[in-house]
């Protein structure tokens, strides 16, 4: 039996005042990876969020379990502390905090260790040249001025850093090219291993190309209509959600 | 990037919070009269020009009103003012000589290790009196003169220094300008020989240590023609429960080509009055950089004002204030252009927090001669919390067609969206914060010497309840 | 002739240095007698832009006053000012929950001289929505003062526009108290001043309400001897929160004896606002001149078609074409240098 890493029971939410989760069961073992999709407006990003414990999303029914513990009432520093991590669609920019100072804080409270300056900004412009992305960025204040397929690399490149057991990506692939989509699918590919978990929102099937996708689960309304293999992503791509929304409902 | 970063001991109010009793060796009444300032300027050994000068500035002081404009002065009562106190030593130039409590408060403040380290030259000024100067060989040398004001007013600049004392701050500027005419005592003359650059900082360090007492210090700065100086001042004093009051003046010549950077890092303890008056006047293209940080005191009242006199001219004034709690800091810049092609740019950051009140005060003048003058203005306002207050009050005054003056200011509070963004990476909701308005802060960081940056980043920190980082 | 008073109007809501005498202006205005003229209590504290001293000269000066009062749901369509162009008037506008009403007031340049002072008020209840217009190009013999001060309730949505294009001096100035839930306020100014025009404007939006909004955006063009002040202020008062205010002034400069001051200002005692403000003063964009001068436009043509864009918009909301094409071609009259 595969060891249990996140459980989702029951989960209804709402975003000012709306419901937007209706009741998502989901289970993630450990080294699995999960592709979400779905129309817009389905649920997706919310999912994510509450996931991370977003304070502007509020939990109103259900339960988020990772690692058997008990996370619903959470705040995001200790879920991401306990191994959590998501890539953001709009990412924040903090001027004045360089990307690599910001990074090394952050590795070194998760991990608790001190961390050498030298190795630490070695391995930075190691995993930034993966991405195919200029090292200078490390100095650069976080995100700003970054352009779109910019932000979306430097997601990847902090889960490289911080390596989590849990990654949510959110739309990662969205504004970026198709040399970008390659390196960046790449950069995940070399993320996972047995120990990790993904949870994928895409709707570009280009990233997929190089994991191995466990499940996909299609999010309509808030509820879950439809779980299956990588072989629904196929049938999504040439059907659509039209079909599968009519037989959920 | 700053070119040069020195190591000097910086600005954390903890290590401030000591004091030595002192023996004074004189001490005036605590009201103002003429007998006073009299006494005052015999004490001085003044020469016959600057007596009256001071008779006359008493004249203009108690003719003045306080402003009307401003965080209130009402706790401060100029008749229970000690004025004048003089610590009970004379001027040094070995740090040996100096007698051990003041030595000791200065060593406790790092200065003497500075000096060693990374600086030019030294002044310390321990309450009303420089108590040492230094200067190094290789700096003296160039031709640099850096001496306390008492020295200079006697020694071989007493001509440049009769003709541009209170030239650019005249007595009638306000009552406080006016007052530092009457009692001013101490504080620094330099003097920077055309197309000399001094390669590392001088620095001056004012240290207020009597309860109730004020601090007069008069600053004199020539830059000659194509020379370029980088001048540091650092302020601090115990804390009391009495107001003390600051009332200090700089005047900054900037010579035709030359350049000077002003910085200050301003930690006051939070029972000062601080009313210091600032100003610049710049020949054809002289450029007046100040750096200026406001965090200590209980009353503020600072805007550096710069002339751009020459054709060419330019300023950078870099800024940041921190309120916290009982605080209430008015600071600003003021920059005129008289020259053709002048430009300037004014860039400010203020944070309040704990009831603390940032007023963001400025004008900016455009004369009728200043053709193809820029000027631009930033300023950002930080609220971290609903006690608080921030204002911005900024002026400007174009009198001419072919210029051109940009304004932009910002206020608002962090965003939850950007915490939550922090914390998804594991850092504590009050480390979120902190390295926030950190990051706030850097644009003005970057612009100083590494420890006082260093320093100011501890001390946001320290403002910052409960963060780790 | 009747007497001459100096009045105190346009206060800035807090001081700064005297020197820049920015902190009010003063008014000259000539005593007439009149009778004290009946203000209904419920518009008697109104805090206007200009200030208690202009509206108390008004009030005892006014030879009209008039009141409209739209009902709960009523719809008054646009309201003109039938007495438009003399000495002295107020108009008070109470707009009842959901009502809609635009009043709007015009001086011609059929006026020379004398003075024009007026006034309007209004108390806007939930989701009303109330415009108010005051324009002039009068001759340039007349001194115009323009005010205006609203309570904005409930999700109200307030608009004023000023257009101040003529006079020997205009004063001009708007206040709005955001008082309830998503109040809104939105007030666009034009003005042009040439020859020895003096222009003062002050506006103030005071956000008491949570989540209240506000936009104060003024257009101008200097030319002559023309010398304005403008004050421009956002008073976030502690409660207000999640309210958001955005405030901007863009200036062109003409001549090298207009003189312009500019002081925006932002209050501040509650955390969760969003405020910003922006200032651009100067002489007109060098590349856009270029551009409109390669198509063809002489640098006059160029100039006025670079003040007209700016202004078009707001002309624009004059709901009357007799008014529109009044304005446009007195602008075109003035700024014809050539």
């Amino acid at each position: 039996m595969s060891e249990e890493l996140l459980r989702v029971e029951n989960l209804h939410a709402d975003v000012e005042e709306k419901e937007i989760l209706k009741g998502i069961n989901l289970v993630v073992n450990k080294g699995e990876t999960h592709v979400l999709m779905g129309p817009n407006g389905a649920g997706k990003s919310t999912l994510d969020n509450c996931i991370m414990g977003n304070p502007e999303y509020k939990v109103t029914e259900g339960k988020i379990f990772f690692k058997g513990e008990d996370i619903t009432k959470q705040k995001a520093d200790a879920r991401a502390r306990k191994g959590i991590f998501m890539s953001f669609q709009a990412p924040q920019e903090v001027p004045g905090v360089t990307m690599e100072d910001f990074l090394r804080v952050c590795k070194k409270n998760l991990t608790g260790e001190n961390i050498r300056y030298f190795a630490f900004h070695k391995e930075l412009a190691a995993t930034m040249k993966a991405l195919d992305m200029d090292d200078s960025y490390a100095s650069r204040y976080l995100n700003v001025g970054f352009s779109g397929g910019e932000k979306k690399k430097a997601e990847i490149v902090q889960m490289l850093t911080l390596n989590p057991t849990f990654a949510m990506l959110d739309e990662t692939d969205s504004g970026l090219d198709v040399d970008a989509v390659r390196v960046v699918s790449e950069g995940i590919r070399r993320f996972k291993t047995d120990e990790n978990s993904l949870l994928i929102i895409t709707h570009n099937t280009k990233i997929l190309e190089d994991l191995k996708v466990d499940f996909v689960h299609v999010l309509y309304d808030g509820r879950i209509i439809k779980t299956g293999g990588p072989e629904l992503v196929d049938y999504i791509n040439t059907n659509g959600f039209a079909e599968l929304i009519k037989e959920g409902e | 990037m700053a070119e040069e970063r020195p190591e000097i001991q910086g600005v954390n109010q903890s290590i401030y919070d000591f004091r030595y009793e002192t023996h004074a060796s004189f001490e005036t009444d605590a009201g103002l009269t003429p007998e006073i300032v009299e006494q005052i300027s015999k004490e001085k050994n003044d020469p016959d020009w600057m007596r009256e000068f001071r008779l006359k500035s008493l004249e203009i002081y108690q003719k003045t009103a306080v402003p009307n404009w401003g965080p209130p002065l009402d706790g401060l009562n100029m008749d229970q003012i000690i004025t004048y106190v003089r610590p009970n030593t004379t001027m040094r130039g070995k740090w040996s000589e100096v007698p051990d409590d003041i030595k000791n408060t200065f060593e406790r403040l790092g200065i003497p290790d500075a000096e060693q380290k990374s600086l030019a030259g030294v002044g310390a000024q321990y309450d009303s009196e420089v108590v040492y100067h230094n200067v190094k060989d290789e700096v003296a040398r160039q031709g640099v003169v850096y001496t306390d004001m008492e020295s200079a007013l006697r020694g071989p600049y007493a001509d440049l220094v009769k003709e541009k004392f209170m030239h650019l701050v005249p007595p009638t500027d306000h009552k406080f300008a006016a007052l530092h005419g009457a009692v001013w005592s101490g504080g620094s003359f330099v003097y920077v020989p055309a197309g000399v650059h001094v390669d590392i900082p001088l620095q001056s360090y004012f240290r207020l240590n009597a309860a109730g007492a004020g601090q007069f210090e008069h600053t004199l700065i020539i830059v000659e023609p194509g020379a370029y100086l980088h001048f540091i001042e650092g302020c601090s004093a115990p804390k009391y429960n009495v107001a003390n009051l600051h009332a200090g003046c700089v005047e900054l010549y900037v010579g035709k080509g030359a350049r000077l950077r002003y910085s200050t890092i301003e930690n006051w303890s939070k029972n000062m009055y601080n009313l210091n008056t600032k100003r610049a006047l710049v020949e054809d293209d002289g450029i007046m950089e100040w750096v200026s940080g406001s965090f200590g005191s209980h009353i503020s009242y600072l805007y550096p004002m710069t002339i751009l006199q020459g054709n060419d001219s330019h300023m950078d004034f870099t800024g940041i204030t921190f309120a916290g709690k009982t605080q209430a800091l008015d600071t600003g810049a003021k920059v005129v252009h008289n020259g053709r092609n002048t430009s300037s740019h004014i860039s400010t950051k203020s944070i309040s927090k704990d009831g603390g009140v940032c007023v963001y005060r400025s004008e900016v003048i455009i004369g009728k001669d200043a053709v193809g003058a820029k000027s631009s203005v930033n300023c950002d306002s930080l609220m971290l919390d609903s006690k608080s207050r921030s204002d911005t009050i900024p002026a400007m005054d174009v009198r001419n067609a072919d210029s051109d003056v940009g304004h932009e200011a910002k206020i608002g509070r962090i965003s939850d969206e950007a915490i939550f963004y922090l914390m998804s990476r594991g850092l504590s909701e009050e480390d979120a914060r902190a390295m926030i308005v950190s990051g706030f802060a850097e644009p003005v960081a970057k612009e100083l010497p590494l420890e006082y940056a260093v320093e100011m980043n501890n001390l946001i920190k320290l403002e910052m309840d409960g963060s780790t980082f | 002739m009747g007497e001459q008073n100096i009045l105190k109007v346009n206060p800035l809501p807090t001081l700064t240095w005297n020197h820049l005498m920015l902190n009010f202006a003063n008014m000259p205005l000539e005593a007439a007698s009149s009778k004290k003229a009946d203000i209904p209590s419920e518009f008697k504290d109104i805090e206007t832009g200009m200030g208690r001293e202009f509206v108390s000269f008004v009030e005892s000066h006014a030879s009209y006053v008039r009141i409209i009062r739209a009902g709960k749901g009523e719809d008054l369509g646009v309201i003109k000012d039938e007495k438009a162009g003399i000495a002295s008037e107020i108009i008070l506008i109470e707009a009842g929950e959901d009502s809609r009403v635009t009043f709007y007031t015009h001086a011609s340049d059929s006026v020379q001289d004398g003075q024009i002072t007026r006034l309007v008020k209004v108390i806007a209840g939930p989701r009303a929505q109330v415009t108010v217009i005051q324009s002039q190009t009068v001759g340039n013999g007349c001194l115009v003062g323009d005010d205006f001060g609203a309570v904005v309730g409930d999700e109200a949505k307030v608009r004023l526009i000023q257009s101040e294009l003529g006079g020997k001096a205009a004063f001009a100035g708007g206040c709005a108290a955001l008082k309830g839930y998503k109040a809104d306020f939105t007030e666009e100014t034009i003005y042009f001043g040439d020859e020895s025009r003096r222009l003062d404007f002050s506006y103030v939006t005071r956000h008491t309400g949570k989540k209240t909004t506000t936009s104060i955006l003024a257009n101008g063009a200097l030319f002559g001897n023309a010398d304005k002040v403008y004050r421009g202020s956002m008073d976030f008062i502690h409660g207000c929160s999640k309210s958001k205010g955005r405030e901007a002034e863009n200036v062109l400069l003409f001549s090298p004896t207009a003189r312009n001051r500019s002081i925006p200002l932002i209050l501040c005692d509650e955390e969760d606002v969003d405020g910003q403000h922006a200032a651009s003063i100067g002489k007109i964009n060098k590349d856009l001149m270029y551009y409109l001068q390669s198509r063809g436009l002489t640098e006059n043509q160029a100039r006025q078609l670079a003040v007209e864009s700016r202004f078009n918009p707001v002309i624009d909301e004059i709901p009357d074409e007799a008014v529109r094409e009044e304005i446009h071609a007195s602008l075109e009259r003035r700024m014809n240098l050539d």
